[in-house]
């Protein structure tokens, strides 16, 4: 049986069995690909106890006191936005909270993984940073790549084999979806980019037209980079999708100098690693296995460090280095030696991210409270002092919703239409009206006024089915108020809370007072912000 | 960035201020900010005519050439300036403004001219997003504590604020009829005020133990938004309020709403307003099209020129009517009613107010519209002759989250001096 396979199982509620028989096992090393999945576990949690180590003996350096743990209603919000992009229902949220299982967060997490809502959560993030909508492929149909990435990270497929396929793909999208990543980015200069500063977390873009100003990049050392990419033919999305064919992706014996492929500004240099060496190249032959080889190398010095640092990201609202995609000299990592300990373990683990983002949920800087203290409120937010709190991106405020309202939303697509590409769905509408914009910082509030009086006034927004349902058996005023917090923010009311909301209740009538209530809640800033 | 920095505290401050109190407590504090913020600013309304008009059969045309097409130039308020014979109401509006005729571009594909006439740069270079000029009119004119949106955009094609962020994207107004989408409470408005009161009971306790930045954003947008719900200025979005009389003088349909619309903002203080219009593709069919088109934007271009003239804001307003290219000199064989191609390489726009000299014609094309004979208006020269008719310096760099400097206008743009005073 396939690790992948195993894994998922695993998480399906043999956990408990699982880890007591196979802890006794002796450890293998993960990097062999064979080795049984259970003594994950063990890595993870040596893993959680390295990161711990490295945040507190910096804390105890820099003399900040760190906050508590979180509670466990901030810690199962928290956990299952980051890793599966959507709140819990209500009967999960009670069924956490009210468990006298000491070891309930470790299985939440190990069920957070196994859920196909993962693949969903990272195929979002990833999605986005992999396909450049530009309006040269704006008919372009991404759907087939995103359920690409969501079934290999769901599969998890280790990340230097997933990078692998993207790197080499090629073939019509219809057969091959990976090939949409050439598609989207058709040119050399973009495909350079993106590889660079997604897959390696470099910045090379400015030295396609200069050399670099704060960094060592040389423009030479770009077009060596972006040689390549050179051989490469994309099909234009949108030519193909007048044409009613699939794009599709090959490289070539020569160098493409079609006018969409090659930019003016391109240089023509050897073909060269980025900081690295010279291969020996055969014309006739494919050069993308061949960077993609040195790409997915353990030894390469910036892939796994890349995707560490983009988990931590995605995981604490900000990178060890930060932009989480401008590695360079001048950009310390704000803890060198942590970052070296999950890239290190990210390749001891056969590039296992699933694994990456166990050990990280694992550890108790993942699990502390966002709450400050005494002491930390204003401290340097990469101390990690505190959970940085972050804002709901507008893919988790839309499942969010559709979670809480228990049915899918009123405002459907618009019908496709021949010869256009597809039509945006209602998720799409929805994130594209409420996305922040490419580089924001995840812990800030973006929306402006649109979105405020979108998510206050509109139909979308005020659904009653949650009520309806509610409502129908006449419950006692608490019940309802508690069914409502727990529906939308995923925690009991306070008692201050219980008494106004009832009061309240008592005023306006049972379904109408709910009503309110719900949009109370829908509309506060806690429902907003993942803390 | 300092500017940025204080607009920020401010924000958090006026949220931050009031924080313990109820929400007859935001209100107040923000409409004396607007209140006090004085003086009136310039600002901006963009024609965006999309698909790329014919010059030659709208403002530059060459009768009695070859391929010089069917329309009749004839006189403007302007002696000597002539346009096309389906603008007669716009040509007694040209002793405001000034045609460019000498627009010369690079891009000729419809999305990359669009982008590179929004923003002033190529699409796609440097891997970041260009904010459009209404954002960038939004950032440096805009204030932060207006009840109002500094950027509204009418129907589609305004592009957005790019790295600039959120705060100055677009207010899209899709359905003139419809105006600002959900402004009005789902609920009756005594039951939307009783909601934000437990709203702002329920906050206080998350907002005091959290200490979020991010959450004071949120109630500070919210503080706006219900500002805005309840300002008088909103009414501006309602064209039912415009009487009846003064409606009639634009016509109907969304362009000629759209021209209303833009004028009743403008009128209290959004510096900002974009106007599209589609259609100008004219491969095919192009006379009776650009015929249509030009009946359909004459009387409310001449409308809206003549009621900010009236109402002592033209001054102080700039009009630009623009697309994304012009069209090719020959007429194409495409069918029996053939038409022109895409054409960067000679076209022109027109502009109005804002204290330009008025009155003229700049730059010039061969006989057959071809080629530019006389100061050559590159894409660059175009923005930053709007800059600096608004008071925007051009030159200023503004930063990506990344902290990279990027310039409003890039290096290589000279004014057209002949229109500043």
């Amino acid at each position: 049986m396939n690790r992948s396979k195993l894994i998922i199982r695993w998480g399906q509620g043999l956990v408990a069995a699982l880890t007591a028989t196979l802890l006794a096992l002796p450890a293998l090393s993960a990097a062999e690909n064979k080795a049984p999945a259970p003594n994950e576990s063990k890595n993870a949690k040596a893993l959680a106890a390295k990161i711990d180590q490295r945040i507190e003996a910096r804390l105890r350096e820099e003399k900040v006191p760190a906050s508590p743990a979180a509670s466990d209603a901030e810690f199962l919000r928290r956990v299952s936005l980051d890793i599966t992009g959507v709140i819990p229902t209500a009967e999960r949220a009670k069924a956490f909270l009210d468990s006298g299982d000491p070891d309930k967060r470790a299985k939440l997490i190990d069920e957070l993984l196994a859920s196909p809502e993962y693949g969903k959560r990272m195929a979002d993030v990833w999605q986005d940073l992999l396909l450049t909508r530009t309006s040269d492929n704006r008919r372009m149909n991404p759907a087939p790549f995103y359920a690409w990435l969501k079934e290999n990270f769901n599969a998890n497929k280790p990340w230097d084999r997933m990078t692998r396929e993207l790197l080499t793909a090629s073939g019509t999208q219809d057969k091959n979806a990976a090939v949409t990543y050439f598609v989207a980015n058709e040119s050399v200069d973009k495909i350079t980019d993106n590889v660079t500063k997604n897959l390696l977390g470099v910045q090379l873009q400015c030295a396609q037209c200069h050399n670099h100003p704060f960094t060592a990049w040389k423009q030479t050392e770009y077009w060596a980079m972006a040689a390549f990419f050179m051989k490469v033919r994309a099909d234009n999305a949108n030519r193909a999708v007048r044409q009613g064919s699939s794009p599709g992706v090959s490289e070539g014996p020569q160098i493409n100098r079609n006018r969409r492929a090659l930019p003016e500004s391109a240089k023509m240099v050897p073909a060269k690693f980025l900081g690295g060496e010279q291969p020996k190249l055969i014309e006739r032959e494919a050069y993308r296995p061949i960077v993609a080889d040195w790409i997915t190398s353990p030894k390469n010095p910036y892939f796994a460090r890349a995707m560490a640092n983009r988990v931590w990201a995605m995981m604490f609202g900000r990178g060890i280095v930060n932009p989480v995609d401008d590695m360079h000299e001048g950009n310390e990592p704000s803890h060198p030696e942590l970052l070296k300990d999950l890239a290190d373990g990210f390749i001891a683990s056969g590039f296992d991210v699933k694994e990456l983002i166990r050990a990280v949920a694992l550890g108790k800087t993942y699990q502390r409270s966002s709450k400050p203290v005494e002491g930390n409120a204003d401290t340097d937010r990469a101390l990690l002092a505190r959970m940085p709190i972050k804002v709901l991106p507008a893919e988790m405020l839309f499942d969010s919703l559709v979670q809480v309202s228990g049915s899918a939303p009123v405002r459907e697509g618009r019908p496709a239409r021949q010869g256009r590409g597809p039509a945006a769905g209602p998720r799409q509408q929805f994130v594209n009206f409420f996305r922040a914009d490419e580089g924001a910082d995840p812990t800030e509030y973006n929306h402006g006024i649109p979105q405020a009086l979108r998510v206050m006034n509109s139909a979308q927004f005020n659904r009653t089915t949650l009520v309806d349902q509610l409502t129908r058996n006449g419950p006692k005023p608490e019940e309802a108020i508690e069914r409502l917090f727990l529906s939308v923010l995923s925690r009991r009311p306070t008692s201050a809370e219980t008494t106004r909301f009832t009061a309240h209740l008592t005023k306006a009538g049972l379904r109408s007072g709910c009503n309110d209530v719900l949009w109370v809640l829908l509309n506060s800033s806690e429902c907003v912000v993942n803390r | 960035m300092t500017n940025e920095l204080s607009r920020r505290d401010l924000l958090r401050l006026s949220a931050a201020g009031v924080a313990a109190t109820s929400l007859s407590g935001w209100l107040p504090v923000l409409a004396s900010h607007a209140a006090q913020s004085g003086a009136r600013h310039k600002a901006c309304i963009v024609l965006f005519m999309e698909g790329g008009p014919s010059h030659k059969d709208t403002f530059d045309l060459k009768p009695g050439t070859k391929d010089g097409g069917e329309f009749k130039p004839i006189p403007t308020s302007v002696p000597g300036l002539q346009i096309s014979e389906h603008l007669p109401k716009v040509a007694k509006w040209m002793h405001e403004g000034a045609v460019i005729r000498s627009m010369s571009t690079g891009e000729g594909a419809h999305g990359r001219a669009r982008y590179y006439m929004h923003t002033g740069y190529k699409e796609g270079v440097g891997g970041i997003v260009h904010p459009t000029l209404g954002s960038i009119v939004s950032k440096e004119l805009g204030r932060p504590d207006f009840a109002m949106p500094n950027f509204v955009a009418v129907g589609r094609g305004a592009y957005g604020a790019g790295f600039l962020g959120a705060k100055h994207q677009p207010l899209v107004v899709t359905d003139t009829k419809r105006g600002v989408e959900n402004l009005r409470p789902f609920t009756s408005s005594e039951q939307f005020d009783q909601r934000i009161g437990l709203l702002e009971e329920m906050e206080s306790a998350f907002h005091r133990e959290y200490k979020a930045a991010s959450a004071v954003d949120h109630r500070t947008t919210y503080a706006r938004a219900v500002t805005l719900m309840k300002s008088k200025e909103a009414k501006a979005f309602d064209l039912s309020l415009e009487p009846e009389s003064s409606r009639s003088k634009y016509g109907s349909g969304n362009f000629a709403e759209g021209c209303l619309l833009a004028r009743r903002l403008v009128e209290v203080g959004v510096p900002f307003v974009e106007v599209g219009l589609g259609g100008w593709d004219t491969h095919q069919d192009n006379f009776d099209r650009v015929k249509r088109l030009s009946q359909q934007i004459d009387q409310p271009m001449a409308a809206l020129i003549g009621d900010l003239k009236e109402r002592g804001l033209l001054k102080d307003t700039l009009v630009i009517w623009m697309g994304e290219f012009g069209r090719t000199p020959r007429i194409n064989a495409r069918g029996a009613k053939p038409g022109r191609d895409h054409y960067p390489r000679a076209w022109s726009t027109a502009m109005w107010g804002a204290g330009m000299k008025a009155g003229q014609v700049i730059g010039e094309t061969d006989k057959e519209g071809a080629t530019v004979t006389k100061r050559p208006t590159s894409g660059l020269d175009f923005l930053a002759t709007v800059c600096t008719l608004l008071g925007i310096t051009y030159t200023k760099n503004n930063n990506t989250p990344n902290g990279r400097p990027i310039r409003i206008v890039e290096k290589g743009a000279t004014p057209i001096a002949e229109l500043l005073s």
